[in-house]
């Protein structure tokens, strides 16, 4: 590889890194005020059931040297954040960092996974109406994907535990129950649920499918065609690459929003569901690092499909 | 050897359904022509009169329906000598009353994997073609010498890859491109339109092909840059000597080119002849159409003796809604009294009136 090749995406690179971090800045400072203008605070969960009196709640702040104007709050958390300390969660006291690091791989594995199975689904039948137009197979098809895409997860994945349950006896239907090992069944099944239960599928198929009709009648295509060359070699970049990037990043958001639903239903140890169980104990260390962290995912999946994006269309890298 | 035209195209039809005006459009209908080895045939005619479709169904290109749907392309090279629409006629019916065509079925999945299989050897490798717009008709994600060393390797013995590049830059010199190794790896935007339309004809050549298409090449570049490739292609026909259809809207163009040249005009030729006669002024014996073309080129002569520009009065032939009997009949100033009745009524066919000319047109039939 060239240099000219590197340097588009090099200064691409640093200026996303720029504009993540002022991003990151942004959506903790907003998510710190919301977080303090919504009613209870951790020490009211910290104290209850004992208590609740105004004088020893007080006595906990002092204890924990907790300022009370929010803007020093913010601060000290941003200056400790900076020095690469999280905090501690007001909860079970474990580092924030490590805590999120550890959910966040599970909900990786999770996210990952449910996408592979909607590309799996959806990628064939985009192309097999984008080339061969709208047969009985790809209208059924077709048609399928819309009414999958509607159906709400948690209720998939209450039909899916029942049935499994109740029809197959599979018990305990927990990831990561018993035995560290990943067992496979536990960890297909939220997999397969969000997968097809995100509501991303039909859309994947419609963007990809006008996506390649529409490069399959461009006059380069035809020019392929002329020459005895593939026509599947010559659009893969701008038919295939491109759009299946761009759609998967800008529905990163939405996989991460159906992961917190499928956390619950299937008690998948990750970052929706700890992010479920912080926002109860009003855990706000815990919350503000889940918050960053979906943020940066979020960030880094734009920013991939930006540099697939430079690096494929040469004309991209000159604009 | 092989004798005769390399490529005889005979009655060929290729109609498009309009969904809106509910009838079909007949862009191509009843296209005869023959191209002899070693010889240019310039094809001209206005916008619409339907050269280019004529090319793309040679090339068996058209995907909208019914597209294709009667004719006979025969193509004779040294290694190939078949009609490339054999045995297509099964897919294709066609519901005829009193002389016109009322409803056409056509079994379009099947037709396109059946043209597929026979032009599978013949796209790129027998008859290979270039086209307008370079910029946009080249990849835009692959660079112009990996283009040309892909249609190397897939058209010709070449397949060894590092062979193949040396191949891409000797054509790359051959069309005049300066510094080929450096343009080798240029992406088509990277280039201008004249360069990026030499690379394409260098790919085009590249092939080694027994026909080359050349769907106006010159269209859509400067006039400078028009006439650069316009000798460029003339020097490549007495270097490379490849048997050509030249398409053009460019009377000057096919002028300088060509050694045969055929006028279409609606969908169907309406001269065929040596260029020298169909072309020149002082040639009596030609089409009223062909007439009327001359006369609206921009020409000293011309503006000298009449003042003005001379435009064809009316408009292009609707190829929805083509009129009983000559195709120029309304438009034609030529018409007598004597003829007239025959040319509103029956459309006369392409008659010789010298070796190797033919005409359509009642003028030259004496009765």
């Amino acid at each position: 590889m060239k240099l000219s090749s590197i340097r588009p995406v090099a200064f691409l690179i640093s200026k996303e890194l720029v504009i993540a971090a002022l991003l990151l800045l942004g959506v903790s400072f907003v998510i710190f005020i919301i977080l303090f203008l919504s009613p209870g605070d951790p020490f009211g969960v910290m104290l209850k059931g004992q208590m609740i009196s105004g004088s020893a709640k007080a006595g906990v702040r002092e204890a924990l040297s907790m300022s009370s104007a929010w803007y020093s709050q913010y601060l000290s958390w941003l200056v400790n954040m900076l020095h690469g300390d999280f905090g501690t969660s007001t909860r079970t006291g474990l580092p924030v960092l490590s805590e999120v690091i550890r959910v966040g791989i599970n909900t990786l594995y999770l996210t990952i996974g449910s996408m592979l199975v909607t590309l799996f689904l959806a990628v064939p039948i985009a192309i097999f109406s984008a080339r061969r137009g709208m047969t009985v197979f790809n209208w059924t098809s077709t048609i399928f994907t819309y009414v999958v895409s509607a159906l709400p997860v948690f209720w998939l994945g209450y039909i899916v535990i029942y049935i499994s349950i109740h029809q197959f006896g599979l018990f305990p239907l927990a990831f990561g129950s018993g035995s560290q090992k990943i067992d496979w069944l536990n960890f297909m099944l939220p997999v397969f649920v969000l997968g097809i239960g995100n509501g991303t599928i039909s859309e994947v198929v419609r963007y990809l499918r006008e996506e390649m009709e529409r490069v399959f009648s461009e006059d380069y295509i035809r020019t392929a065609r002329a020459k005895g060359a593939s026509i599947w070699k010559h659009s893969f970049k701008e038919g295939f690459l491109i759009p299946i990037t761009e759609i998967v990043a800008s529905k990163i958001p939405f996989i991460l929003g159906g992961a917190v639903v499928v956390e619950q239903v299937f008690n998948w140890p990750g970052m929706g569901r700890m992010a479920w169980q912080a926002a109860q104990d009003r855990d706000y260390p815990l919350i503000m690092g889940i918050t960053l962290l979906a943020a940066i995912i979020v960030r880094l999946g734009s920013l991939i499909q930006r540099v697939v994006h430079i690096m494929v269309n040469p004309r991209a890298s000159q604009e | 050897m092989i004798k005769g035209p390399v490529l005889t195209i005979e009655n060929l039809r290729t109609y498009f359904y309009s969904k809106s005006k509910q009838a079909f459009i007949r862009s191509v209908d009843g296209v005869n022509l023959e191209i002899d080895k070693g010889k240019t045939l310039g094809i001209v005619g206005e916008s619409g009169s339907g050269k280019s479709i004529t090319a793309m169904s040679v090339m068996g290109l058209i995907s909208a329906p019914p597209g294709v749907i009667i004719g006979k392309i025969r193509l004779s090279t040294e290694s190939i000598q078949k009609n490339l629409l054999q045995g297509l006629k099964d897919y294709v019916r066609i519901n005829m009353s009193t002389g016109r065509i009322m409803e056409i079925y056509k079994d379009n999945v099947g037709w396109q994997k059946n043209i597929d299989r026979i032009m599978y050897k013949i796209r790129g490798r027998e008859i290979s073609m270039i086209f307008q717009n370079p910029k946009i008709s080249m990849n835009p994600f692959i660079t112009i010498g990996s283009q040309i060393t892909e249609s190397i390797m897939l058209n010709t013995t070449i397949k060894n890859r590092s062979k193949a590049k040396e191949r891409a830059l000797y054509w790359l010199e051959q069309v005049k491109i300066d510094s080929p190794r450096l343009r080798y790896n240029n992406n088509p935007h990277g280039l201008s339109g004249g360069m990026c339309q030499r690379a394409m004809i260098a790919m085009a050549l590249s092939s080694e092909p027994s026909l080359l298409i050349a769907d106006e090449p010159t269209t859509g570049l400067d006039a400078t840059i028009q006439s650069k490739i316009v000798n460029l292609l003339a020097e490549l026909k007495s270097t490379v000597g490849v048997t050509t259809m030249l398409i053009s809207h460019d009377i000057n163009v096919i002028r300088e080119l060509s050694d045969q040249v055929a006028v279409m005009y609606g969908g169907t030729v309406l001269e065929h002849g040596p260029a020298k006669d169909v072309l020149s002024a002082g040639y009596e014996y030609k089409h009223p159409y062909t007439a009327a073309l001359l006369a609206s080129i921009p020409n000293e002569q011309h503006i000298r003796e009449k003042g003005y520009l001379q435009a064809i009065k009316g408009d292009v032939l609707d190829t929805i809604n083509i009129p009983g009997g000559c195709r120029f009949h309304d438009r034609c100033e030529m018409i007598t009294n004597k003829i007239k009745e025959r040319c509103e009524n029956h459309e006369p066919d392409l008659k010789d009136i010298s070796a190797n000319h033919k005409v359509r047109c009642w003028l030259y039939y004496d009765s």
